[in-house]
């Protein structure tokens, strides 16, 4: 049962094609698993079509057509069969036995499978995995958050988002399970933990700090500082 | 995907928008059909002295600000070359043609511009902005196509939530860009936009 939704800035953003690609990305990979938003996302396109079809037309050249035409020909001519790469839907997880579906924006972007991307592991309870979006405001991650584990309290710089692919985790302010999006704002501090009977697997975007880092760090560093606070703490 | 919750949906669709006022078929429907199955270019010619020139606006409005005129007569040869090769994935049930064309000419938009933004492209845009074949199905909202509410609601609206549709759909601006230009809160904008889907009959939540 989905709980969290990307609200309407989120869908009408997303269906304008307005949204910043890591974000897109992440309200992509929930309408897969939420019927209820990709309805909402169907009639706020077709709004766009409503107003499109009624804009005041501007004439093209008159020898636009001809041109696209001898496009057409030419491309009929070289045309290749079409090769669709099939990725699969789901992958069998090797620690836990168990499939995973990825959305469709996911699977292209861990190239397939989950195993073959570059995990960093952070103590025992989590591991994570950048992913490459070509997106100059937000980084982009992959989150692994073992069975039980819970990971340190963090805040957030910017804007956080998690889309759960797989298993369930809860914080402070709440639960929540596949397919959920979950939205944190910059000044908010959580402290996730992942539910025993299942590994934790999410996709999470965070809005980048003002001040540029390496991607790695800026992707730990909400829990490089809890670690640095902590440490301050029992020094003062 | 063809369940039978699609086809109904289809049905319904169909009942409640793809007909015309008076309950005609979408005419340019069998346009695309012929294109797919027959190459008729004939028909395309139609299709395209009908779409052409609004694709040219559409994108004109997106682009006016950053780019030259000219660019936009390309992009827009580029949406129907499009057209003309994916007219076999057209389907009625999904979408009118109004709105299939609008998301081509949409994701061509936004493809041009990460193109020229950055080189490197880890992700197609197909791959994120595309008709989920998820095994989820679609729900049925009350209206889940709302060509006819719209087409009675737009005309309705205040000249405020029309403007930030306007802003949103066709100037192609985020809620952030509109708040910037209009020198608004985003909060008000976003307000603005959600009471205005909500005389569509489009009820988001949040
Ligand atoms: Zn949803």
């Amino acid at each position: 049962m989905i709980s969290y939704h990307p609200d309407s800035r989120y869908l009408t953003d997303f269906a304008t094609a307005n949204l910043p690609l890591a974000e897109a990305v992440c309200v992509s990979a929930h309408l897969e698993f939420c019927g209820k938003c990709r309805a909402h996302v169907q009639q706020l396109t077709d709004v766009g079509g409503h107003m499109f079809a009624r804009l005041q037309p501007e004439a093209v050249s008159e020898d636009s057509f001809a041109a696209l035409m001898a496009r057409v020909s030419a491309g009929a001519q070289e045309q290749a069969p079409v090769v669709t790469v099939q990725t699969p839907r789901e992958e069998l997880d090797e620690t836990t036995q168990s499939h995973v579906f990825l959305p469709r924006a996911v699977r292209r972007l861990v190239s397939g499978s989950l195993d073959k991307l570059r995990w960093v592991q952070l103590g025992k309870a989590l591991r994570v995995a950048p992913l490459q979006v070509s997106d100059e405001s937000r980084d982009t991650a992959i989150y692994d958050i073992r069975a039980g584990g819970r990971m340190p309290e963090h805040e957030h710089r910017g804007e956080e988002i998690t889309v759960l692919l797989q298993g369930s985790f809860s914080d402070a302010d709440g639960s929540y399970s596949r397919g959920d999006f979950v939205v944190r704002h910059a000044g908010e501090s959580h402290q996730p933990t992942a539910t025993m009977d299942k590994d934790c697997i999410c996709l999470v975007c965070l809005e980048r700090p003002v001040r540029p880092r390496g991607l790695l760090y800026r992707l730990l560093e909400p829990l490089v500082n809890y670690r640095l606070q902590r440490l301050n703490r029992s020094v003062a | 995907m063809t369940s039978s919750d699609d086809s109904t949906a289809g049905s319904l669709r169909k009942a409640l928008a793809g007909a015309g006022p008076l309950g005609a078929p979408d005419p340019w429907e069998a346009a695309i059909r012929k294109v797919a199955q027959h190459q008729d270019r004939a028909e395309f010619k139609k299709l395209f002295d009908h779409y052409a020139p609004m694709i040219k606006a559409f994108l004109s409005k997106g682009i006016s600000s950053y780019a030259d005129r000219s660019l936009a007569e390309e992009m827009t040869q580029e949406v129907m070359l499009k057209v003309w090769n994916k007219a076999d994935s057209f389907n009625p049930a999904k979408a009118s043609v109004n709105t299939w064309i609008f998301t081509i000419a949409r994701n061509t938009r936004i493809d041009f511009i990460r193109r020229n933004g950055r080189a490197d492209r880890t992700i197609d845009i197909e791959d994120i902005w595309h008709e989920a074949d998820s095994p989820e199905p679609v729900v049925e909202l009350q209206q889940r196509r709302v060509e006819t509410m719209i087409r009675n609601a737009m005309a309705t609206l205040p000249e405020e939530q029309a403007l930030v549709l306007e802003k949103a759909f066709m100037e192609s601006k985020s809620h952030n860009e509109i708040a910037e230009e209009l020198a608004l809160p985003l909060g008000t904008v976003k307000s603005r936009i959600r009471l205005a889907l909500s005389k569509l009959q489009i009820l988001i939540d949040r």
